[in-house]
């Protein structure tokens, strides 16, 4: 590990001054960033820690615009909470599919949407890796690539193949599916950034992940309270029963008038190199009946335009089936 | 042997016996965690485990002050179940395999006859300007039963090197053998001791490296003072940033329950209570958790007591090769002050957090349902007396 300088400031505005500093970097529950210190892929000089920052903050509450989770806010706490858990089910069960108790307990909502990707080539020095060392190539596109992305690849140009790796988080994908809004404080001031618009897909430049500047602090996100959010389900399927990644898979909401769907959200996880909202398959969705071969085209829609390679080919009919299952059972459920 | 004023160690017999007393009374340690020392300390007090011990403080090995990392020293030799006696220029050390750290008595504090008497006994030369060729560094491993199984001595010029240490190695392992027939195959003690002696060996001729390596971080990590508040006791230690609770935890502080596996929270092995909820210590800064109330493993039972979880792991054989079992347990308590499982599925759930290689899975299930349910029944018939 390399060394690095250790700052805990009092309060945000310290905090964003020591996050301002040339190689800073913010930590809160570091089950992200520790694990990638020890491998050598994050060479911080200086580690920022948030912890005793008194005015950022963790709580859960209720306003006018959604649900507020600050960003320190453990994950066990944003899953466990009576208001997600009623109101926005998808996220409850998002993150509790993500990691293991332990984990839970010590990553943070801020944390978890800029989380790194687990791509084995990305976390070994010895291979190279566009995202961690810019133009060096990767090693994915002919190797391993059986946990890769098939979707938010560009066909042609710079962008293209550049980096296939996974977005990892289960969380963010819930919150693309939820419309939910990241707000941050920055060298610029205070800016509000619908989490669809958070990542970058690889593009030309896979080291640059998420439209945020360096220093700025994610401060709190708001989920909006609406009849979608109520009937919403996670499904994500993985190599083994628990504490995995995910192979594949769907956040969807469904606002279903009558037997037809009124309005849908579908995003997916696991198969793509951002949070995926599948604005064609919500499309297809809309005012079609909510049954089974509406959800079968919608999930032909999500899947058409992906790219897979010679390990990843199964994603695509692995993803259509998460979608179609989970549409089923967000249907199946009890509108509030 | 021309220098009549040192005796050649013999390998096979008895180690020669040795004194260090203090030169004044009630010496204690300046580091403000380490218990005081108990001197003198003879061979004697180590009969019954092997005892590692080397003689390093004049010439030869070129070790400074500073570069000398007992705690890495210790960890090799706890895993052997093997004490540890070291002089070096930075004084004396000494270990058991579960005591706390002690870094004590400068050289000066100890009495000079003694250290005299100890260096001639193990064949060094009396002193680093006695003139004349001699090994002025020596390394011994003597056995559970006070006999000498190993000795390598190094010259001042130059100092030993891995080559001459394994070369000594390969020399023990044949007056081993000399007293008996001719033998392909190391005993199981032979294996142990050669294989402490390469750690040992391995980590002296790593110190100069480390030292150096250290003062090279030194110029940007600047270690922290921090309070950690573990089981109740607070311990107050200077680590770099760069050291995880759990490392601190093993390394610092000796306390070993918490186990390392996989050092990338992927495996639950080093589980600990941070604020009452289970956490990875291995994805924890040390400088992280300062101030934060800690329980680890050591601080669930009462004395003799042993934590309800404890003692349902023992009734339901819930563990095989035990070393996930602290990980287990620990996450165990966390669980069921979460309260949110409670069927065996929602349980098994919980609990994957925590790998056991040996699959003793069902009887984890089973032990965290019993201590459940015997919770549940005390606080229900605490419930009903009250009432």
């Amino acid at each position: 590990m390399q060394p690095f300088r250790y700052i805990r400031p009092r309060d945000q505005a310290a905090a964003l001054e020591a996050g301002h500093a040339d190689g800073a970097a913010f930590i809160a529950g570091g089950t992200g960033l520790v694990d990638l210190l020890k491998l050598g892929v994050e060479k911080p000089l200086s580690l920022v820690d948030l912890a005793g920052a008194a005015d950022l903050p963790a709580a859960i509450e209720e306003t006018p615009e959604g649900i507020r989770i600050g960003a320190l806010a453990r994950n066990s706490d944003v899953a466990y909470h009576p208001l997600v858990r009623r109101r926005l089910p998808v996220l409850s069960q998002a993150l509790l599919s993500g990691a293991s108790p332990q984990l839970r307990n010590m990553a943070t909502v801020g944390g978890n949407l800029l989380q790194r990707t687990r791509c084995a080539y990305f976390r070994d020095l010895a291979w190279p890796c566009n995202k961690r060392q810019p133009g060096s190539g990767c090693s994915a596109l002919d190797g391993d690539n059986r946990m890769h992305a098939v979707l938010g690849l560009e066909r042609e140009g710079a962008g293209a193949d550049r980096c296939i790796a996974v977005h990892p988080s289960d969380m963010c994908v819930a919150l693309v599916a939820l419309d939910a809004v990241v707000h941050t404080q920055g060298p610029g001031g205070p800016r509000a950034i619908p989490v669809g618009e958070l990542h970058l897909a690889p593009g030309a430049h896979p080291e640059i992940e998420t439209v945020l500047w360096p220093g700025e602090l994610v401060t709190h996100v708001v989920v909006p309270v609406t009849p979608l959010a109520a009937r919403s389900h996670y499904l994500k399927v993985r190599d083994r029963a628990s504490y995995a990644f995910a192979l594949a898979s769907a956040a969807v909401a469904l606002e279903v008038r009558g037997r037809a769907v009124h309005a849908a959200r579908v995003a997916l996880g696991g198969v793509a190199t951002k949070p995926w909202r599948s604005r064609e398959a919500e499309q297809v969705l809309v005012g079609q009946p909510a049954a089974r071969a509406t959800f079968q085209r919608a999930a032909v829609a999500a899947l058409a335009g992906a790219r897979p390679r010679a390990g990843n080919r199964y994603k695509l009919e692995l993803a259509q089936r998460v979608i179609v299952r989970a549409l089923e059972t967000a249907a199946a459920g009890r509108a509030t | 042997m021309d220098d009549s004023s040192t005796r050649q160690p013999a390998i096979g017999r008895p180690a020669p016996a040795f004194q260090l007393r203090a030169r004044r009374p009630q010496l204690r340690g300046d580091d403000p965690i380490s218990l005081p020392i108990s001197l003198p300390i003879t061979l004697s007090d180590f009969e019954g485990q092997p005892l590692v011990m080397a003689l390093l403080e004049q010439g030869g090995v070129p070790i400074d002050a500073g570069s000398w990392q007992p705690d890495i020293l210790r960890a090799e030799a706890r895993g052997l179940d093997a004490a540890l006696l070291v002089l070096t220029p930075d004084g004396l050390w000494c270990f058991r395999p579960d005591d706390q750290l002690q870094r004590f008595a400068a050289l000066a504090d100890l009495m000079a006859t003694d250290l005299l008497e100890l260096r001639r006994d193990y064949g060094l030369a009396a002193g680093a300007g006695a003139g004349r060729a001699g090994a002025s560094a020596g390394l011994y491993v003597i056995d559970a039963d006070l006999t000498l199984r190993f000795a390598h001595l190094a010259s001042a010029a130059g100092g030993p090197t891995l080559t001459t240490l394994m070369d000594g190695l390969a020399i023990a392992r044949r007056d081993l053998g000399h007293a008996q027939p001719p033998r392909l195959l190391l005993s199981r003690r032979e294996m142990v001791v050669s294989c402490l002696c390469g750690a040992l060996a391995a980590f002296l001729l790593d110190g100069p490296a480390l030292g150096h390596a250290a003062s090279a971080a030194a110029a940007v990590s600047s270690e922290v003072e921090i309070a950690l508040h573990i089981n109740g006791v607070t311990r107050k230690v200077r680590v770099d940033p760069r050291v995880t609770l759990l490392d601190a935890l093993r390394e610092r502080l000796g306390l070993t329950g918490t186990k390392k596996g996989c050092d990338h929270g992927q495996c639950g092995a080093c589980t600990v209570l941070i604020d009452g909820r289970r956490v990875n210590a291995c994805l924890t800064l040390a400088v992280m958790a300062d101030r934060a109330p800690i329980t680890t493993i050591e601080g669930l039972a009462r004395g003799e007591a042993l934590h309800p979880l404890q003692a349902a792991f023992v009734a339901e054989d819930a563990l095989q090769c035990g070393y996930c079992t602290p990980g287990q347990i620990m996450s165990a308590v966390g669980l069921l002050r979460e309260g949110q499982a409670r069927s065996d599925a929602e349980v098994r759930e919980a609990m994957s957090g925590n790998i056991c290689r040996c699959a003793a899975y069902p009887n984890i299930v089973a032990a965290i349902q019993r201590a459940r349910q015997d919770t549940q029944r005390e606080s229900q018939q605490e419930t009903q007396q009250g009432s």
